[in-house]
């Protein structure tokens, strides 16, 4: 055991740095050749190094590939529709590209010395598991101005492969009717905004009024960003987007996987960054999933789409040294992209940290959220980021908030306020609330609470005469939001501005 | 005895974007460098808008030296050869958290990190595994 040394007759008695691999430098695979790389206090060489991924993410993805799991222990792959891979142009989603074409979609076909096909037939590169597969990319430039359009730049990463079919999207296509019609088939689309309150405030109280805004997707998608109270509210819109983007595009093209390039490391980052913005109900999702749009009349042959992240187990350091050793082409990110603002990029710089002396411990993140499950069962699917919704979310919120006065004993202590005052504060029963609280009921409190959440640099102060509505992506102005009464003068009626400045005419200062 | 010795350095991942936007580069150190790894003798293989700092190691005193290694070489990139944001190359007077570097193909953790005595021709990679999934 190494020792501290003696402080007292040393001058300079330093502990010897522990060593960040195991006993021996060679590797604990082959136990022959000396180890190139450390994974978690594990050394590997060259050449076992590659296998070990591939097969680590074989095991992530080959368990959820066929739509039932039948009895056999070593089942003949085959899924139920075609695959779609979600690509960002960054690291894992570039392994990702190669280690499914090389495993799943490679023309070549080796022969062993016998000349039966390597690997056996039930080797996934000896039978096609899918029958095509499509890679969707969403180019993100639309965001904000002066940011490169790197569309053409991935889609020569995606030319190599030539098995693949490239589907390019554009962020803005979240405000685009034409892509909506041709994923979900509606005609006919509802153009929705989000009420802003007085001088670009975002309302307490969320509601819909139906209006044309007369913008182009791109101006809608930046209309949207810049009412947004805070960078990390931006910066999960746009994750949020992009997911959705490419959820309904894998639908409505008959995949029945989708695949992402997350690796351990982005995951656990997610995660964290994920429940401290109120995402947590969503977590087992985010493991894995398996999503169809509310909308859905009926279900399809392939069935739900599932959504595997599997290189969920390999951290972004083996990312890196398996593009390195494999020759793969990694595109990355324009230098505004890489600039992630917020909670997001705080966690980010925390995970990358830990990471580097503390290896285990992200991967710890992930296994930890891996256990966690939700009480009860979703009340349905939030109609911004599409995910799982909890029930009771306004009730719990209004259980920690102070919203009524209807109290008896908090009523005793205000009776120092004028009585009119009291009254008009007074919004006990359900019924009395205002009609802008309904969307409210269809978001999940992540994105109630990134609407909602006040920036400590104070709100952007909107100009009077322009209107302070922000335009909302298309899937959520869905048919049934008229069922619902949301929009279509189904019933609604805002509250007068007079009436507003009666109720809080008390409490307003003077100019 | 030669008293330099020549090192290839490959950047990426991204992080060519740092120097230059070049992948590639062959440089010359000393085979003695100062202990402080203070980098204002030594002659630049390129220029570089970053001025040389020694703000982030303590002084050991002059005419100290050691044989030029790993942890000085990192400063050497950073005042001779790094364009911008120095800060995303180094953190506390080491290489910054998520970049990966190889000695040779092999793992810097398994030759010592910042002590790996430099050889002539070793090829030093460094990658960025920041740009995630």
């Amino acid at each position: 055991m190494s020792s501290c040394g003696n402080p007292t007759a040393e001058e300079e008695a330093l502990m010897p740095r522990r060593l960040k691999f195991g006993k021996s430098k060679v590797c604990v695979k082959c136990r022959l050749k000396p180890g190139n790389i450390v994974i978690r206090h594990a050394v590997y060489c060259k050449e076992c190094f590659s296998p070990m991924i591939d097969m680590k993410f074989r095991k992530a993805l080959e368990p959820s590939v066929n739509a039932s799991a039948g009895t056999s222990k070593r089942p003949r792959l085959k899924a139920s529709g075609n695959l779609c891979l979600g690509f960002s142009g960054g690291l894992g989603s570039s392994i990702l590209l190669d280690i499914v074409h090389n495993t799943y979609f490679s023309s070549r076909l080796p022969l062993d010395d016998s000349g039966k096909p390597r690997g056996g037939t039930n080797h996934p590169r000896n039978a096609s598991v899918w029958p095509s597969c499509i890679v969707c990319y969403v180019e993100v430039c639309g965001t904000f101005a002066g940011m490169r359009d790197q569309t053409e730049d991935i889609r020569s990463v995606i030319q190599r492969y030539p098995s693949f079919d490239f589907v390019p999207l554009r962020i803005e296509d979240a405000f685009d009717d034409s892509w909506w019609t041709t994923v979900s088939g509606s005609s006919s689309i509802p153009r929705i905004s989000l009420e802003l309150g007085k001088e670009g405030l975002i309302a307490d109280g969320l509601c819909v009024a139906s209006q044309a805004t007369g913008l182009t997707p791109v101006e809608a998608l930046r209309s949207y960003l810049s009412s947004l109270p805070t960078q990390t509210a931006i910066s999960s819109a746009i994750q949020n987007f992009t997911r959705v983007l490419i959820l309904h595009t894998a639908y409505s093209r008959g995949s029945s996987h989708l695949l992402f390039g997350t690796s351990l490391t982005s995951l656990s980052i997610y995660l964290l960054s994920s429940i401290s913005q109120g995402g947590g109900y969503a977590i087992h999702e985010e493991l894995q999933e398996e999503w169809a749009p509310v909308t859905a009349s009926s279900s399809r042959l392939s069935g739900a789409l599932r959504v595997v992240r599997p290189l969920g187990d390999v951290t972004a350091k083996e990312c890196a040294v398996y593009a390195w050793w494999n020759d793969i082409a990694v595109v990355g990110r324009d230098k505004q992209r890489r600039a992630i603002l917020g909670i997001a990029g705080l966690t980010k710089d925390f995970v990358v940290g830990l990471e580097k002396d503390y290896p285990s411990t992200v991967s710890t993140i992930a296994r930890t959220c891996e256990k966690l499950e939700p009480k009860d069962a979703p009340s349905g699917q939030c109609r911004l980021c599409q995910r799982p919704m909890q029930s009771g979310i306004q009730e719990w919120k209004g259980r920690i908030s102070i919203r009524s006065f209807s109290d008896d004993k908090l009523a005793a202590d205000l009776t120092h306020l004028p009585s009119s005052s009291r009254d008009n504060l007074d919004t006990s029963t359900p019924s009395e609330l205002p009609p802008s609280l309904a969307l409210t009921n269809f978001l999940c409190y992540s994105c109630h609470t990134t609407l909602t959440s006040r920036s400590s640099r104070g709100v952007k102060r909107s100009v009077s005469d322009v209107s302070s509505a922000a335009p909302l992506p298309t899937w959520v102005a869905d048919h049934d939001l008229y069922e619902e009464r949301l929009i279509g003068g189904g019933g609604l009626n805002k509250v007068p501005e007079e009436e507003m400045h009666d109720i809080v005419a008390e409490f307003l200062i003077d100019n | 005895m030669a008293s330099t010795i020549s090192i290839n350095i490959v950047f990426s991942g991204g992080l060519e974007l740092l120097f230059g936007n070049k992948r590639n580069h062959s440089i010359s150190i000393p085979n003695f460098v100062p202990s402080d790894n203070s980098t204002r003798s030594t002659p630049s293989s390129s220029s570089s808008s970053t001025p040389p700092s020694d703000n982030d190691v303590p002084s050991t005193g002059a005419g100290d030296t050691k044989a030029a290694d790993l942890e000085y070489l990192i400063y050497h990139l950073r005042d001779h050869l790094l364009k911008e944001r120095p800060e995303l190359f180094m953190e506390n007077g080491t290489i910054r958290p998520g970049i990966l570097v190889l000695i040779n193909d092999t793992d810097w953790e398994l030759e010592g990190e910042g002590s790996y005595q430099l050889c002539n021709n070793d090829e030093i990679l460094f990658i960025s595994t920041l740009h995630g999934g």
